[in-house]
């Protein structure tokens, strides 16, 4: 019997709209339930803390060789950098594009703490303690310090889903970052299964080169304010039989270590 | 040599006391704030701990088939709830390793120390298969390999690691009550 209804459950879930009675029924226990996982979540930080570091230990020693390599080409680059920001500055002040790096005036951002976060390999979500109480609304931007983070995808009083960057139902309409005379190249920054982040649907014409900025481009449409910086290109891969490149991204966020986010809300 | 006694031979189980169904509710709640709170930052091997899953082997080895599917379909219910997941597929898988779990634990003949082990290893291993088998159907992407090597094979390892623990605490914490093996060899 309890299948059944486990089956039934899960047909009437998946079957009726976001204010049906088993949507209704989640959001008022997840009302009352919330509340003890931001407590749990608080209470055991410095655990979770104190496993990261040790986490980190272990891979500090790879990790070292990799940085060592990374500074020896951001001292190579430091020098071109410079020039480029220079007339990248003077460029954006005689198109106006200042204003586009900053969100825009009718923005609100709500800061939350990420209380849950989904276990299972096959989806990448994290539940946050701010909700429809708090202005939040399906399809708001998520971010943290590091970068973009996903976007609302289940609201709640007081708590709300977030698909996250990494999950393999998550598209962003995304920009390289600098761009050439032509503008920027644009594609969908999506995820997979396996955690890995790529830029697809770039045309195979465009110049992508390991190391530059993907950010979200802020279409018409997108739900993303433009200029949220995603990660940085890592590898190119172009075929000849191809329409696109194959471009992997590594996300600035380090989703394991998620806590609090802001909410992006208009 | 039989490792499996009839069903007639099993004990009659009575319900839950108020004081045991209390204790279970305890239990219940901690493994699912330990499971959507605590779990995701302990990855290992690239798997997470299922705490919940554990639980729920772990009650249903101590309390028996019909309190162990029930509290697998409440352990899937509430899970679902705080993840914001859809209901139903977490609850169908652990309403079966709650029942099954159970099952084994009135009428298998194994040493006590061994029992969790196995049957957290089997549960991991099912659960896992049937939770892919239904992200198949939902039209989602399941490589094999990923499934196999950073999914199944760390799992069965982590939850492997956790069970004798986690079966100590939960079984202090329920004082035993239930033990049928116990109940059984009296």
């Amino acid at each position: 019997m309890l299948l059944l209804l486990s089956v039934a459950l899960l047909t009437a879930y998946f079957r009726e709209s976001d204010s049906g009675v088993a949507h209704s029924v989640q959001g008022a226990v997840l009302t009352v339930v919330s509340p003890l996982q931001s407590g749990t979540a608080t209470a055991t930080k410095p655990f979770r803390d104190a496993w990261n570091w040790v986490g980190d230990l272990f891979s500090a020693k790879s990790q070292n060789k990799s940085l060592k390599k990374e500074v020896q080409q951001l001292r190579a680059g430091l020098a071109n950098e410079l020039t480029t920001q220079s007339e990248n500055d003077q460029l954006r002040a005689m198109l106006q594009f200042q204003k586009d790096h900053v969100f825009p005036k009718d923005v609100t951002l709500v800061t939350a703490r990420v209380v849950a976060r989904s276990t299972s390999a096959w989806y990448s979500t994290a539940t946050i303690n701010a909700g429809s109480s708090a202005g939040v609304k399906v399809y708001d931007a998520v971010v943290n310090g590091q970068g973009l983070v996903g976007r609302v995808t289940k609201v709640n009083l007081n708590a709300a889903q977030v698909l996250l960057v990494t999950d393999q139902q998550s598209f962003v309409d995304a920009m390289i970052e600098p761009g050439d005379a032509t503008g920027n190249a644009q594609g969908i920054v999506s995820g997979s299964v396996t955690g890995d982040v790529t830029l697809e649907y770039v045309d195979k014409n465009e110049k992508v080169k390991v190391g530059q900025y993907v950010v979200t481009s802020g279409r018409n449409g997108s739900v993303f304010v433009r200029g949220i910086p995603i990660g940085v290109v890592e590898s190119v891969g172009a075929q000849e039989v191809e329409l696109y490149q194959s471009i992997a991204v590594k996300p600035f966020v380090d989703f394991r270590k998620l806590d609090i986010v802001q909410v992006i809300t208009r | 040599m039989s490792i499996i006694r009839p069903m007639k031979d099993a004990p009659e189980r009575s319900l839950p006391s108020g004081s045991e169904i209390a204790r279970l509710v305890v239990v219940l709640l901690v493994a699912v704030l330990l499971q959507t709170t605590v779990a995701p930052h302990l990855r290992l091997l690239g798997a997470y701990p299922d705490f919940a899953l554990i639980a729920v082997v772990c009650v249903a080895l101590l309390k028996g088939s019909e309190t162990g599917a029930l509290f697998g379909f409440l352990t899937g219910i509430l899970t679902a709830i705080a993840l914001m997941e859809p209901f139903g597929l977490s609850a169908f898988v652990f309403v079966l390793v709650g029942y099954f779990a159970g099952r084994y634990a009135e009428t298998a003949d194994l040493p006590a120390g061994f029992a969790p082990l196995l049957t957290v290893f089997v549960a991991t291993l099912v659960a896992n298969v049937l939770f892919a088998m239904a992200q198949f159907l939902l039209a989602r992407e399941v490589p094999l390999g990923f499934f196999l090597g950073r999914v199944l094979v760390p799992s069965l390892v982590f939850n492997t690691l956790l069970a004798a623990p986690l079966y100590l605490l939960v079984r202090a914490w329920l004082r035993g009550a239930g033990d049928l093996r116990a109940a059984a060899r009296a």
